[in-house]
């Protein structure tokens, strides 16, 4: 048997059986991760209201987002009348691709990473863009005029939050002296990069925020305004799709934080995969924190507070940073 | 200057916000989980009404079928009010007594309009059916259910 | 009253040959009584709008001889109403509009288009605004009227067009944030929108109808379905009037323990949009935190009415039962304990938040210039400055021997219709501590009601403060035990009518806004 398995491996090359692992592995993480999420955002949501969220399915209603999954796999998938059916179909295949292609660089631990690419971040930022093609090929698609405005703020909030978060990334870049991601950890041996770039730390998990579209910046999806904004007209699989898609997107951005600021797999005694999870997850449950205590802001003021305070303020956090290191 | 201020100042009230629902997050649960758990039913409440016992002869209701309550109701939910004349007796008593409970508003106007004090509410709060006609109660064959389990 | 006297005076000056009466108004609940003509209706209508009245209510009341429209005007400075009527030919009714003059008065003439047939010469579009095309005669006409074919097409005739760069959306009768089944049609350039229409009626049941079939007594489950989060003030508007009406007096106890369970009520209202309002501007957590506390008031007035939602407590002369003072007393101290804390939490959480703060402030804002001429009412006009709160200005069962201020905004923008409701709850607290303290034992009911109310032939109209504003009805009596005709007057119309006026040139999401700050309730402006 492990000689099969050597063999093959021999056969088709390390790195091949490397990444096939891999993806498999970031898969299961992907699935893992969304049907945690959807059970972790009820309770969470549940006992900030005072209420118990879900509890009827397994212990602790652990076991209700997998009920939930089957129900909406189940589901007949409806397609309205008038729709661009091409890209009507297309929109939510296409945002699981770069979500998908974001976990490759991610390094779990010093070993458990599906392919160290030496670009690593630029990989991460180029592709979780695609992120809002797709939204805007939903919200086109749809032929709907809440999709429609909503996917229209979409493109107009993530080109102004790209920006920040691209700025307050390139300082970490300047004193780790690289972009793959490993050695931005390696660089993080004695203290957390958040300590030298708090500014840069608040600036990525705001525009982190907005990049998700997690409240208070879920503009695009909006439920008291546009009813469900782009993704009014899905139902089914096709919704659980950007579903999974959002929660995997609050994973991605967290890990990406903890991987540039927090250190990401470092830490005592424990294993480092543990750490990273552990890391990111204190994260994620500050974003649905975040979700169940804030309002929604108004778009202006959305897109005033990238270009006004972010921007300006990561550009100065450059200068400072680019400054300092050449001296 | 200003701007900065704003913002720290703006950035502390989402602190002070978050402070409150992480707050309640750790506090326990307001919430009645029924149907495991069920909290006392106020003795006011107004379910639908019941046909109280005549405490002379408890096998007879008060009621003496005069149809003051079904004229006085708003929306024509009671119906049907029989009674006989049973040897012996001076007044009426009834045998059939039917309140259409899906139309019934609750309102006690039927209640207050009996001269004999023969209606109460009575505080079954979760009555259940599958067909419209399960909600027409007849109140006698409920008063008589009540004596027997009594 | 001085100022009702000013009026005739110097009305007499100006219409020579207008009859103009003064009116007992203890008995009838208005002061002035105007009968106008076709000819001099908008001369009458301007000299009021010149002595900044505003307009209460504009209805229509069918006596088969003739039809009447009656105006209702009031101040906001001191207590006036004046009553214009106005006589029309049932087979021709027309009337001149007064729409330019009070821009209400379009939405209120349409209504009596479509339920009377009157034709309203110069309105700009008398299209349905309840009703639909399948209804074939005018509803509230005593004979049968059927509706002809040119007045159909005329109610018919609202089709919105598009236009270049302009697109259409319907905002409801189906969305989260319409608060029941409201429908808006939003002519939007982009995000923004250009024009609003309201399109009423998803929740209409007639309840004007219903009261003209059943006894004073029978309708008394019907006022609580209109107004459902604030069921017992719309029960004491009800009942109030009918007491009016036929004299009935009401025992002290009765009056406190209505003021104490109406400011409960007015409260649990509160609370209900407290939780509402951030909804809207996308914060969830608030609303449960509400029912939260809205729940506490609930448990309160089930123990005293037996219901939690609908109630049907009052009676005429007095209540349904008398209050377990023990228990309720207690109950509801705890409560009031409990909400002077949880409202410092919501200041931290709502109030002071900067996302909050940013959204509604300097908002749909309405002037206070601009209030009377859609007679506007409650908090919405507070927020603007106007003290005005028919509890103070005319007060009713134990308002008047309680002492409490009306809490007034300066800019009528969304943020201040959010603090004064706020300010409204700590006040109600206030109320309800103090008349639970003067709460006078004795009975709860008067002896002397009469099984079958047959009240005097004459005409009424009362209003309290709902939790919406000025709740007035407005009864004519014909001796026989069934109101002949019962208007309602209810708050959120004129206040949601405002809306096309705020949500000109605003984002979707400020007029989302800004219609959660209403705090509109729909079936009780479909009724």
């Amino acid at each position: 048997m492990c000689d099969t398995i050597i063999n093959i491996v021999n056969i088709v090359g390390k790195e091949v059986v490397r990444t096939v692992v891999g993806l498999i592995g970031v898969f299961i993480v992907v699935i893992g991760n969304a049907i945690m999420l959807t059970w972790a955002e009820r309770k969470v949501a549940g006992h900030m209201q005072r209420r118990i969220g879900p509890k009827e399915v397994g212990p602790f209603g652990l076991i209700q987002s997998f009920a939930d999954s089957v129900k909406l796999l189940g589901k007949e998938l409806l397609t309205p009348a008038n729709v661009e059916r091409p890209l009507y179909f297309l929109a939510p295949t296409l945002i699981f691709v770069p979500v998908l292609v974001t976990f490759v660089v991610i390094p779990f631990d010093g070993f458990l990473q599906v392919k160290d690419i030496n670009v690593g971040i630029l990989v991460i930022l180029a592709f979780s863009s695609l992120t809002v093609l797709s939204i805007l090929i939903a919200g086109w698609g749809s032929n709907n005029k809440y999709s429609l405005i909503g996917a229209v703020r979409s493109v107009a909030q993530n080109i102004a939050y790209e920006i920040p978060l691209l700025l307050s990334l390139l300082p970490i870049i300047f004193m780790a002296n690289s972009f793959s991601l490993r050695d931005v950890v390696e660089a993080q041996k004695g203290l957390w990069f958040v300590f030298y770039q708090p500014v840069a730390f608040l600036i990525f998990f705001v525009a982190s925020v907005a990049e998700t579209n997690r409240t208070p910046f879920d503009l695009p999806e909006a439920e008291s305004e546009l009813v469900a904004g782009f993704h009014t007209e899905y139902s089914g699989m096709r919704f659980s799709l950007f579903f999974l898609a959002e929660y995997t997107n609050m994973f991605i951005v967290s890990a990406i934080a903890v991987t540039f600021f927090l250190g990401g797999y470092q830490g005592p005694i424990l294993p480092g995969v543990v750490w990273f999870f552990m890391k990111t997850y204190v994260l994620v449950f500050v974003l649905l924190w975040f979700r169940w205590t804030f309002p929604r802001v108004r778009f202006d003021q959305l897109l005033n507070f990238s270009w006004k305070i972010l921007i300006p303020v990561s550009f100065l956090n450059l200068l400072v940073t680019g400054g300092i290191l050449k001296l | 200057m200003r701007v900065v201020a704003d913002i720290i100042k703006g950035a502390y009230s989402l602190i002070v916000g978050m402070g409150v629902t992480i707050r309640a997050f750790f506090s326990p649960v307001v919430t009645c989980q029924y149907p495991r758990e069920t909290i006392n039913i106020s003795p006011r409440f107004r379910s639908h009404t019941k046909l109280v016992g005549d405490p002379e002869n408890p096998d007879r209701t008060k009621c003496i079928v005069c149809g003051m309550c079904e004229r006085n109701c708003p929306s024509n939910s009671i119906k049907k009010i029989e009674g006989e004349k049973k040897e012996g007796e001076k007044k009426k008593t009834a045998t059939s007594y039917i309140l259409d409970f899906t139309t019934c508003s609750q309102c006690g106007i039927c209640v207050e309009s009996c001269p004999v004090d023969a209606l109460a509410f009575s505080s079954d709060y979760n009555p259940v059916g599958f067909r419209r006609e399960d909600f027409h109660y007849d109140l006698v064959k409920e008063y008589e259910k009540r004596k027997k389990t009594a | 009253m001085i100022l009702a006297a000013k009026t005739i005076e110097e009305f007499r000056s100006e219409f020579k040959s207008v009859d103009i009466s003064e009116v007992p108004y203890d008995k009838q609940g208005y002061h002035l009584a105007i009968e106008a003509q076709t000819g001099n209706l908008l001369n009458i209508v301007e000299f009021l709008d010149r002595r900044e009245f505003y307009i209460v209510d504009l209805f229509c009341v069918d006596y088969q001889d003739y039809l009447e429209l009656v105006y209702f005007f009031n101040t906001h400075r001191e207590l006036c109403r004046v009553k214009v009527t106005l006589k029309l030919d049932p087979e021709k009714p027309v009337a001149p509009t007064i729409s330019h003059i009070y821009t209400i008065a379009r939405w209120y003439e349409r209504e009596a288009h479509e339920f009377f047939g009157i034709y309203f010469e110069g309105h700009p579009g008398l299209t349905y605004l309840f009703l639909h095309s399948g209804i074939d005669h005018y509803p509230l006409r005593r004979k049968h009227v059927p509706v002809p074919d040119n007045d159909r097409q005329l109610l018919d005739s609202f089709k919105p067009q598009e236009e270049e760069d302009c697109f259409f959306v319907n905002l409801g009768p189906q969305h989260p944030s319409t608060h029941g089944v409201l429908r808006v049609v939003l002519k939007m350039d982009g995000e923004y929108i250009v024009s609003a229409e309201p399109v009423l009626g998803y929740l209409h049941r007639m309840h004007e109808k219903m009261a003209e079939s059943k006894s004073y007594l029978q309708f008394l489950p019907n006022p609580a379905r209109m107004d459902y989060p604030g069921a017992l003030l719309f029960n004491l508007a009800h009942v109030e009037t009918v007491e009016k009406l036929c004299g009935i007096a009401v025992p002290e106890r009765a009056k406190y323990i209505r003021t104490i369970t109406c400011e409960l009520n007015r409260i649990a209202s509160h609370l209900l949009w407290l939780g509402a309002f951030p909804a809207d501007l996308g914060g969830l957590t608030p609303f449960m935190y509400a029912f939260d506390d809205r729940e506490n008031i609930l448990d309160i007035l089930e123990g005293v009415t037996g219901s939690r939602l609908t109630y049907c407590y009052f009676r005429f002369g007095g209540l349904y039962n008398d209050i377990d003072e023990e228990s309720f007393v207690s109950a509801t101290k705890r409560f009031i304990e409990r909400m002077r804390e949880r409202l410092v939490m919501y200041d931290k959480l709502i109030t002071g938040n900067v996302i909050f703060i940013n959204r509604i402030k300097n908002v749909g804002i309405m002037e206070q210039a601009k209030v009377r001429k859609y007679g506007s009412s409650g908090p919405f006009i507070r927020s603007t400055g106007i003290p005005f709160d028919m509890r103070k200005v005319d007060p009713y069962e134990a308002y008047g021997s309680i002492d409490f201020e009306i809490p007034t905004g300066h800019t009528g923008d969304n943020m201040d219709r959010y603090l004064v409701r706020m300010k409204e709850m700590e006040i109600s607290l206030n109320i309800i501590e103090e008349a639970m303290k003067k709460l006078p034992s004795g009975p709860f009911q008067t002896e002397k009601v009469p099984k079958k109310l047959k009240p005097p032939k004459g005409d009424i109209y009362h209003a309290i403060e709902s939790t919406r504003g000025e709740t007035g009805v407005y009864i004519v009596s014909d001796e026989s035990d069934t109101p002949y005709r019962m208007r309602w007057r209810v708050p959120s119309y004129s206040n949601l009518m405002t809306f096309p006026y705020l949500a000109q040139g605003l984002l979707i999401a400020d007029a989302i806004a800004t219609l959660g700050s209403y705090d509109i309730v729909v079936p009780e402006i479909d009724r």
